[in-house]
């Protein structure tokens, strides 16, 4: 991956908190109530898809691997609330032969305010020995 | 009467989780996260990476130890803040089991850091798929 992609910011993409996929997502753990606090993986990966195919970083996909996430909550999701997903490549870096990016999406209400903060540490493997 | 948070104390244990991971609920979380990469999906896509088949998604994993603090919190509680670095990879039949212990307590804002983790073991050893993970919840 490219490391002059650091800093580079995505348009907002909105996205729409439905009830059945957050039944669904509930169902999968057992819960009973609530958003699971996990549940934000399904706004970003509705807007990982514009990243990953961005010629600018030359991400091969096929050795991605997750390596860290972080979920921070201003407030609790609402179901059925429309959110405005913010993306952009924190960093870059290089280590060991694999590379190491950080996305950040911050995820905003309709009255502009912070609803959460989501940073996914993506590793891509380097070409085996 | 003394509240559920009132009575927590820094350095104890919140109480485990375990599941045993099958196809099905990797399928399942597939669609509900909207992830379909074939290393969740395909046993031959998974051998040809490297893997013996088809593994759990990080965050099939991470969703296991978010709802061992939720249910541990219980109803009302809000989760602020979950934090996991992904280690070992998590295979089919495997028993993931998710824990933590409380770090730390905010009677002001009335919050508790937990470090969390999930296990695993396996071939007489036992792996970290989610090595210091962290959860802060509120109490309201």
């Amino acid at each position: 991956m490219d490391p002059s992609a650091e800093g580079i910011a995505y348009p907002p993409t909105t996205f729409v908190v439905q009830p059945d996929r957050v039944a669904a997502f509930r169902e999968v753990f057992g819960q009973t109530e609530g958003v699971p606090p996990t549940f934000l993986t399904v706004p970003e990966f509705a807007t990982f898809p514009q990243i990953l195919d961005d010629p600018r970083l030359g991400l091969d996909f096929s050795r991605v691997l997750h390596g860290s996430q972080e979920y921070d909550y201003r407030r609790p999701i609402r179901e059925g609330e429309t959110i405005w997903v913010h993306a952009r490549i924190e960093t870059i870096r290089h280590k060991g032969g694999n590379g190491f990016m950080t996305v950040v999406m911050e995820m905003v209400d309709g009255d502009g305010e912070l609803v959460a903060l989501a940073r996914s540490t993506m590793i891509e493997r380097g070409p085996d020995p | 009467m003394t509240s559920f948070f009132d009575a927590l104390e820094v350095g104890a244990e919140i109480p485990t989780l375990s599941r045993v991971v099958v196809p099905e609920d990797i399928a399942t979380y597939a669609d509900a996260s909207g992830d379909h990469n074939v290393l969740h999906l395909d046993d031959d896509a998974a051998r040809s990476a490297g893997f013996d088949g088809i593994i759990a998604h990080g965050m099939f994993t991470m969703g296991h130890m978010a709802a061992c603090v939720v249910t541990w919190a219980g109803p009302g509680a809000q989760v602020r803040r979950i934090v996991a670095t992904f280690r070992s990879s998590v295979s089919m039949g495997d028993v993931i089991v998710s824990g933590g212990r409380i770090r730390a307590l905010d009677a002001v804002a009335r919050t508790a850091t937990i470090d969390t983790w999930v296990t695993v073991d396996r071939d007489g050893g036992t792996e970290f798929p989610v090595k210091r993970g962290e959860a802060v919840v509120y109490f309201p």
